[in-house]
């Protein structure tokens, strides 16, 4: 054994760009899989990110001259979508899984990105969840209006949030223009989408200005660039929250009443609803306590028709045949 | 009356449309521009309601008004239920607040007809040509194609809806004579043809303007002037006595014939003031799931309807068509997985699409085991029966048919009963 192998590499990698540029130097190095500990810097603590930042790793020297190390643009997208999976107890870091994928396509195994080989089917599983939690974001998330801006509404925000001051609805609300009114959202996603998910609406809203909270990090939109932050601070967080919660965003009913109309209580269906939509987000969504409601009511009878029973309750009219 | 109460009556009249697809628009974006929406070519489901079923846009009536007296539909002229009607700027007011909530993606927009077709048609368009226009709208847009419409007006509405549909609701003359007299089978046909040119023509022009593939940003090449998402249609299942190989055979030419995009299935439900001869009873779900499966075996997986349902009559319940199309068809099987082509591979029971790309691909580096099936994650007590792999040859390949398929079915699905 060499002495390289046998005192392993401890590399931090606080995000894809950091761990590829580690990568980088580790295969032309030609270390193995086996002799890295790769710490995942998105786990730890602030201050151990920073250090890694500051360039305090210590990484091997490549090999004169350095092997090229290739891979195809599909595969670096997929290992790329693939890291923003968050373990779960007792699977294997994201880091490490990349690397050995990445070491194994090095030396020219190019089943090792494949969806049934042992490596590349958890590479795949996990690009698979991160996909389908952008996917959630990009649909369950819901945005309120935020209509003061700044310190102001931070402090707002973190009042309500702490069960201070009431609200009352302000009489203007329609009459500002929508569009170029705020946005604000809270979202728990279960892995790091939040990019995704933040392209996805400076993509849909234009020149809306909005903001993400989420419990890691937070994103606003200016209505021409984004701003990441991480941790996401916490006058966001409790503005976001305070938005859904307040109840003041009177469009909401609206859309309450167009979920309520549209659902058919005849083919009431438990388990595909929940299959599509987890009940994790439920209580995130403004729909989401209408759904035990209505299930109860189409349970009791209400699945005798399709239609829904307060519209049933007005007055009906029938119309005279057309003259011809 | 209230903005809150027209929705609450038109979202409900819309209901019984089956389509809520906001998938295969072009790619759009608002970033850096005035306006709102962006579309993708993918769908969004941004809510579902108890029923399973998806919320991906704002579907509603302009108004349940309705000249006609189709027999099977709650809005028609002699049914006694409350009536509404949204002005187009209410429409549009809902479809860009709802949007700016993310709650949807897009509006898909239809009516009855009141005054006239083309009168009912203008005011569907003059809903889209704010949208677009004065809102500078970019999300989806779904408009219901009046079929006895002036021509140019399906012209018209083509230019801005994403998607058009008309509904063939049933599919054999004599039912549509039945149930919807006012109606036309030619009428609807002439209809869906008109909407197929229009495709097809704007489809042309844009492959002549692109030298590149179609997923490029250019905004020109990306919008072919004609309803790009495609056309659709529906058909109610179960308010009469037309079978499923009726129906899938009406498909099946709809798909040839006019290039739908899809056929969507709805299982009748019962409403108030049923007419005579109308079914009282739960929707058919589970028909209805079949009839989904084997239209998704006929545009994706290259079956013929002749081939999933030879005889009249209706697919089976107890398992789905393309197990019980291997099971009719034993000399097929087992497959080998190392050596089949990838078209007969797709017919395997428990082998999906994807996978059979990924096998294809993993045959290249090296050969099939059956390990790799369950990796893939492909539906192993189904297949097991129908597969060869380089460690595996089924030990019941032999056994006969009836046999199998008792093996292989869950223990009966009834039909729910509701009451
Ligand atoms: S035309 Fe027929 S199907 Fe359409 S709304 Fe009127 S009655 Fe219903």
């Amino acid at each position: 054994m060499t002495l390289a192998s046998s005192t392993p590499w401890v590399v931090p990698a606080a995000d894809f760009g950091q761990w590829r540029d580690a990568a980088r130097r580790l295969l032309q190095a030609g270390v193995p899989p086996a002799a890295v500990i790769w710490e995942d810097a998105r786990e730890v603590q602030e201050d151990l990110f920073a250090s890694a930042e500051a360039g305090a790793i210590r990484l091997p020297e490549p090999s004169v001259p350095p092997p090229p190390v290739r891979i195809a643009r599909e595969d670096l997208a997929l290992l790329e979508r693939a890291s923003r999976y968050r373990c779960g107890e007792g699977e294997q870091g994201r880091w490490a899984l990349l690397y050995r994928v990445m070491w194994r396509l090095h030396q020219g195994e190019r089943a090792a990105i494949h969806a049934a080989d042992v490596d590349g089917r958890v590479l795949h599983q996990r690009h698979h969840a991160v996909k389908r939690e952008a996917h959630h974001m990009h649909a369950f998330l819901r945005f309120y209006r935020d209509d003061t801006d700044g310190d102001e509404a931070d402090a707002r925000g973190a009042k309500r949030a702490s069960g201070g001051e009431e609200f009352h609805a302000r009489e203007d609300y329609q009459s500002v223009e929508e569009s170029k009114a705020s946005f604000i959202a809270w979202f728990e996603p279960a892995h790091d989408v939040l990019e995704l998910g933040a392209e996805h609406f400076a993509d849909r809203l234009g020149s809306n200005p909005f903001l993400i909270a989420t419990p890691r990090g937070g994103v606003a939109w200016n209505g021409e660039q984004l701003d990441y932050r991480t941790p996401c601070p916490p006058a966001w967080a409790a503005r976001a929250r305070a938005a859904q919660t307040a109840g003041e965003d009177s469009e909401h009913a609206l859309w309450r009443t167009y979920f309520v109309s549209t659902f058919n209580p005849a083919r009431l269906n438990h388990r595909v609803m929940t299959q599509h939509m987890p009940q994790r987000f439920w209580r995130h969504l403004s729909e989401g306590d209408l759904i035990p409601e209505l299930e109860a009511r189409a349970r009791h009878g209400g699945r005798r028709l399709a239609q829904e029973a307060s519209v049933g309750e007005r007055k009906g009219k029938t119309l005279p045949p057309a003259r011809r | 009356m209230e903005l809150i109460d027209k929705l609450s009556i038109l979202a409900d009249a819309a209901k019984y449309d089956a389509s809520c697809a906001s998938s295969g628009a072009p790619n759009r974006s608002s970033r850096g521009k005035a306006g709102l929406g962006a579309s993708s070519g993918m769908g969004i489901c941004h809510s579902f309601t108890p029923d399973g079923r998806c919320v991906s846009l704002l579907k509603v009536l302009l108004t349940n008004f309705c000249l006609y007296d189709c027999q099977y539909c709650i809005n028609r002229r002699s049914s006694n239920i409350p009536r509404a009607r949204f002005t187009p700027e209410e429409v549009v007011r809902l479809t860009l607040s709802f949007y700016r909530r993310n709650t949807i993606s897009g509006l898909f927009l239809s009516s009855g007809i009141i005054r006239s077709s083309d009168y009912t048609m203008e005011q569907l368009i003059q809903v889209a040509r704010l949208l677009r226009e004065t809102h500078q709208f970019r999300g989806y847009i779904h408009l219901k194609a009046i079929p006895e419409a002036d021509p140019r007006l399906l012209e018209e509405a083509g230019r801005y809806a994403d998607r058009l549909s008309a509904n063939i609701e049933l599919p054999t003359l004599t039912s549509l004579k039945t149930l919807a007299p006012e109606k036309q089978l030619g009428t609807i046909h002439s209809a869906m043809g008109q909407i197929r040119q229009g495709i097809d023509a704007a489809n042309d022009a844009a492959t002549q303007e692109a030298k590149h593939p179609p997923r490029s940003d250019n905004p020109k090449r990306m919008a072919p002037r004609y309803a790009p998402g495609g056309q659709s249609t529906q058909m109610i299942v179960g308010a009469d006595t037309t079978d499923d190989r009726t129906i899938l055979q009406s498909a099946e030419q709809l798909y040839q014939r006019f290039r739908l995009k899809r056929v969507y299935y709805s299982a009748f439900s019962p409403i108030p003031e049923r007419p005579a001869g109308l079914p009282q009873a739960a929707p058919p779900l589970l028909r209805e799931h079949r009839l989904y499966q084997a239209d998704f075996l006929i545009r994706g997986y290259g079956f013929a309807a002749a081939e999933l349902l030879g005889k009249p009559g209706n697919l089976a319940l107890d398992i789905d068509p393309k197990l019980a199309w291997a099971l009719t068809h034993r000399d097929t099987f087992p497959l080998d997985l190392n050596r089949a082509e990838p078209a007969l591979i797709a017919r395997v029971p428990g082998i999906g699409l994807r996978s059979v790309q990924r096998l294809v691909e993993l045959r290249r580096h090296r050969r099939i085991r059956f390990q790799d099936l369950i990796a893939l994650r492909c539906r192993i007590e189904i297949l097991r029966p129908f597969v060869v792999t380089q460690d595996y040859r089924p030990a019941d390949g032999q056994r006969d048919s009836a046999r199998l398929r008792q093996q292989l079915t869950a223990p009966q699905p009834a039909q729910m009963a509701l009451w």
